[in-house]
């Protein structure tokens, strides 16, 4: 500690030593909460079409188109160990071929700052709902479900799910081909 | 130009050093504990870690450059003998000649 060089490492060492003991003690505060909260979902327009799915096997698949509205208030998620959220919307259900399918229709980033009241209307899904196959059509229950991601800045990333899901069914009959 | 810095005297005596070991472990951990508190009350972490880099920013300004109260209390050295030192080179090297002579 005789030098100006020697003092300083000894500081700088010390000061990211109390750095990492902070961050964990940020962690620990957060670690063991509950980060669920009820979601409300509510299908508007379910339609069904038949048609090429050029990224599987050259076979008629069925695809489907749901419009939905989402609304959940994700305040009490953020507290100061999260950093964003990434939620995703997915469609579960079973047909003869595959006992469990899961379908990500659509998701969206919300970063801290950003509005945490979600009062969506009318989302069209942001990705194709294809099936393996024909398993769609007069499909009495698929479940969607509302998910997220909380990305924290210190800790493990958990992924929850919220608590509230909409069944619906698909129609019978394909729709004819129409300007979508 | 290197050499004009390295000729500015920075030592301290060590009852300097360990009471400039002591502030600033004392700054650096108050600050700590202090930023810790009020990021949990306002919940925002980036608030920690100002105060933290706050605590770090005093505590080099006490210790890095030597002030007078670290040296307070300097070593006292003997004073320097007087000729005696001549006649004590000399005799190493007459040892050196034999060896090689060998």
């Amino acid at each position: 500690m005789n030098t100006v060089l020697s003092r300083a490492n000894s500081l700088f060492a010390f000061s990211l030593s109390v750095m990492a003991a902070l961050t964990f003690g940020c962690f620990i505060t957060t670690a063991f909460k509950d980060r669920s909260v009820p979601v409300d979902i509510h299908v508007s327009k379910v339609m069904i079409k038949n048609v090429d799915d050029f990224t599987g096997p050259r076979e008629r698949s069925d695809l489907g188109f749901v419009t939905f509205d989402i609304s959940a208030d994700l305040q009490p998620i953020f507290d100061w160990n999260v950093k964003e959220l990434f939620l995703y919307m997915s469609a579960e259900y079973s047909t003869k071929s595959n006992a469990l399918n899961q379908v990500v229709l659509w998701d969206k980033i919300i970063l801290r700052g950003d509005k945490t009241k979600l009062n969506l209307r009318d989302i069209k899904s942001k990705y194709f709902f294809f099936d393996d196959g024909n398993g769609l059509r007069a499909n009495k229950n698929i479940t969607l479900t509302l998910s997220w991601n909380v990305v924290p800045n210190a800790g493990i990333l958990p992924l929850v799910v919220g608590s509230g899901h909409k069944s619906l069914a698909f129609p019978e009959t394909y729709e004819t081909a129409k300007s979508y | 130009m290197l050499s004009m810095f390295k000729s500015i005297p920075t030592h301290m005596d060590y009852k300097g050093q360990k009471l400039a070991e002591q502030i600033f472990q004392g700054v650096i951990l108050v600050s700590a504990v202090i930023g810790f508190i009020y990021g949990l009350l306002i919940q925002q972490f980036g608030w920690t870690v100002y105060i933290m880099l706050a605590g770090f920013a005093l505590s080099c300004l006490l210790t890095l450059p030597p002030w007078p109260v670290y040296r307070r209390n300097p070593l006292s050295w003997q004073p320097p003998l007087p000729e005696t030192s001549g006649e004590n080179r000399e005799k190493p090297q007459e040892n050196l000649k034999k060896k090689k002579h060998k």
